[in-house]
């Protein structure tokens, strides 16, 4: 974990285009919020080790929405549930619930439904907020953070240590 | 240089990753099938189920499980059903669209209410079954045998009754006919009328005038001794009569004694009010036990079907979401077993079943669930026959079942084993045939339960348990019938026959056996009491009679007098006036 956290540091710090970061955030936090086990979860793995996106993000950003995951099931079951039994949509979801693919994708799953449709909204909105804050990290905060007292404890700290180690 | 958007060593690592989890799910699939088994089943069966080994094989696709253990929510300690081993091949292109469609399934070694090593644990506690039969116990027999002095006093004798009505009635008769007797004619009255009617006709009649006299004379004579003779006519009317009265008081009078004695024995006649039901004490285990074979397919497949087909009785865990279905009415039901081939194993025998079409999506089948049993000539009896159907519908469930059992072998067979009363059928033969509906998930139906040539042992601690003991033990046959009622998953059973019927007769016998000198006492007092009454009737009977003979002779002595006529003498008279003589 603190090497997982050394190097989101890193990568903050470095040139890794801020939506990379960006995206690999938004990846991790689909692939947390909704049931591991789903094939769409494959897609994003694939998507997160295919494209250049920063690991480190997707990674932490994957345990920690993994945790919050818990917290939300009860709203994603709510979303997935109304979803599933609108009535106007009937007819599509026997259609798909027929074919192969629509049960490979277990989408007559409430809660699958349910964090699929959440997290997707959600991702625009996350997508930009890690852009903003990185951008600003690395405009306005860097120079300031590493002056502080607490960080400069860090710095002299193991993980301190780990992230120079990863950088030499 | 700016490096390319796609990552190509990602790629390897993904595929590896997939490989990684492929091999792993190849490596533990049986564990996981048997995980994910153990769970559905657990949560259809609403307590916990432990499979001991799943094997899979993917030409032809298909499984084999053994060692299936399924806990009875209602006894966590007991198994209700027990599956040694079963194997199905499924159908690939059908579970790719998310139907697991069996084309033959069978299953060996099963077994029901078998105990557990350790208790299971329950998902879904169910009520505890009232039954009609449960509660009730030999200590609650609250019946007790009366003694003879206890039913003397409860029967309230009519021959004392009886004696001092015939009194009564016997003085008003005594009265009447005296008062009868007193109006007849004495010996000397007739007497006179004859000396009268002699004097009347008798003599020379002097001219015309002479003769009217004497023709008045003998008219008012005539008329006097007709009203005698009604008289008479009037006493062997009321002779006839108190003969008739007095002979049926005194037949009243000498039945009175057997007529209490009847009503006394009459009382030890038992009736299944004063017993209670020892036909749902004694069989009424028995009975529940023998129902869960009947009820077998109910009982274990139609709580499954049930929480299977019900959203709401099978409810999402927090947190799992909950599985929404979207088949159409054309679709082809997701779970189906097409043919399946048990074999039950009861005591030491084993019935074979054939089912079609297990399911519970029978609207979409548009079949219901068959089975059909049968075992013959298995040692312990001579023929089985059970057949039935079951779906599940919008309603609930609706089945039928029939079953014929013929010459089943009963052995050693303990009905009770109270401190009041134990009996043990020791040998039996039993017929049995009925049939059980299911509507709406309401249960209905009958069953009729025929022993014959039953040898009974049975000891009983009080005395009317002794006494019931004894009677069983003479019972060679019984008939039992059962009512099922109630709802599927707690089924109601009523039973009747006529064992009570049966026991009554024979504690009767038994009672009045005990009872017999001391009812000959009381025959005797009684006999003794109506002996005076009997005498006294007798007496008047005899007077009667006599009296009877006295009023004939009268009435023909009257008749006599009747006859006397004046006319013959005015005839010679007036023949000796015309030709001079």
């Amino acid at each position: 974990m603190l090497t997982l956290i050394a190097k989101l540091l890193r990568a903050l710090n470095s040139e890794t285009s801020p939506w990379a970061l960006a995206m690999a955030v938004v990846l991790g936090m689909i692939m947390g919020l909704t049931p591991l086990w789903r094939v769409h979860n494959v897609i994003i793995l694939l998507a997160a080790l295919l494209f250049r996106i920063n690991l480190t993000a997707f990674l932490l950003s994957f345990a920690v929405f993994s945790g919050l995951a818990y917290l939300f099931d009860p709203l994603f079951h709510d979303v997935g549930l109304a979803v599933l039994e609108a009535p106007s949509w009937q007819g599509i979801y026997q259609a798909i619930y027929q074919t192969a693919i629509g049960r490979l994708t277990q989408f007559y799953h409430t809660i699958t439904m349910g964090s699929v449709i959440c997290s997707l909204l959600f991702a625009p909105i996350l997508a930009v907020v890690t852009y903003f804050i990185v951008v600003n990290y690395r405009r306005r905060i860097q120079a300031w953070f590493n002056k502080l007292r607490v960080v400069r404890a860090i710095q002299a700290s193991r993980i301190w240590q780990i992230y120079t180690g990863l950088r030499g | 240089m700016q490096r390319s958007v796609i990552r190509w060593p990602g790629l390897m690592v993904f595929v590896g990753i997939i490989v990684l989890l492929t091999a792993f799910s190849w490596l533990f699939l049986d564990n996981l099938l048997r995980w994910g088994m153990e769970r559905t089943l657990g949560r259809l069966n609403g307590a916990e189920v432990n499979i001991a080994k799943v094997e899979h094989h993917w030409v032809p696709l298909g499984l084999k499980v053994s060692g299936v253990q399924i806990t009875d929510p209602a006894q966590p300690l007991q198994n209700r059903l027990v599956v040694g081993e079963l194997e199905a091949n499924i159908e690939a292109d059908q579970l790719l669209l998310g139907r697991v469609v069996i084309d033959q399934m069978t299953a060996a070694g099963i077994r029901i209410a078998q105990p557990r090593q350790s208790e299971g644990e329950v998902y879904a506690p169910v009520s505890e079954q009232a039954s009609d039969l449960a509660g009730a116990g030999w200590e609650q027999l609250n019946a007790t045998l009366p003694s003879v002095e206890e039913i003397v006093a409860k029967v309230g004798l009519q021959t004392d009754t009886v004696v001092s009505e015939a009194k009564q009635k016997l003085e008003a008769q005594k009265t009447a006919f005296n008062e009868a007797k007193q109006a007849l004619p004495s010996k000397e009255k007739i007497q006179q009328y004859q000396e009268k009617i002699k004097a009347i006709t008798s003599g020379k009649i002097s001219g015309a005038e002479d003769l009217a006299k004497r023709k008045q004379a003998l008219d008012d004579l005539k008329a006097e001794i007709k009203q005698d003779k009604q008289a008479v006519k009037t006493f062997k009317e009321e002779v006839g009569n108190s003969k008739d009265l007095l002979q049926q008081q005194l037949a009243a009078v000498k039945n009175a004694p057997g007529n209490d004695i009847d009503r006394i024995k009459q009382f030890f006649n038992l009736d299944g009010s004063g017993l209670g039901n020892i036909t749902g004490l004694l069989f009424g285990d028995q009975a529940q036990q023998w129902s869960q074979y009947v009820l077998l397919a109910y009982e274990q497949v139609a709580p499954m079907m049930a929480r299977s087909g019900n959203d709401d009785s099978v409810k999402p865990v927090r947190g799992e979401g909950q599985w929404i279905s979207f088949v159409d009415e054309d679709a082809k039901p997701e779970f189906l077993i097409k043919k399946a081939k048990t074999e039950i194993q009861l005591g030491a025998t084993t019935v074979d079943v054939d089912w079609q079409n297990i399911t519970h999506q029978h609207q979409l089948l548009g079949q219901p669930t068959t089975y059909q049993a049968r075992a013959d000539n298995n040692g312990l009896w001579d023929s089985f026959n059970l057949n039935g159907e079951i779906a599940l519908t919008d309603m609930g469930f609706d089945s039928r079942q029939q079953w014929q059992l013929r010459g089943a072998q009963l052995q050693q067979l303990t009905l009770s084993q109270s401190d009041k009363l134990s009996a043990v059928i020791s040998s039996a033969r039993l017929n049995s045939d009925g049939d059980v509906n299911v509507r709406n998930s309401e249960l209905g139906g009958s069953a009729g339960m025929r022993f014959s040539d039953m040898v009974m042992q049975a000891d009983g601690s009080s005395q009317l348990t002794k006494t019931i003991a004894g009677a069983l033990q003479k019972l060679e046959r019984l008939d039992i019938r059962t009512k099922l009622s109630g709802n599927l998953t707690n089924p109601s059973l009523q039973l009747q026959s006529d064992l009570d019927q049966q026991l009554g007769q024979l504690m009767s016998g038994a009672l009045s056996a005990q009872s017999e000198g001391k009812l000959a006492d009381i025959k005797a007092k009684l006999s003794e009491q109506i002996a005076p009454v009997v005498g006294d009737y007798q007496g008047v009977l005899d007077t009667i009679g006599g009296s009877e003979e006295t009023a004939d002779n009268l009435d023909q002595q009257l008749e006599e007098l009747l006859k006397a006529k004046v006319e013959d003498n005015l005839k010679d008279l007036l023949k000796g006036k015309l030709f001079g003589n």
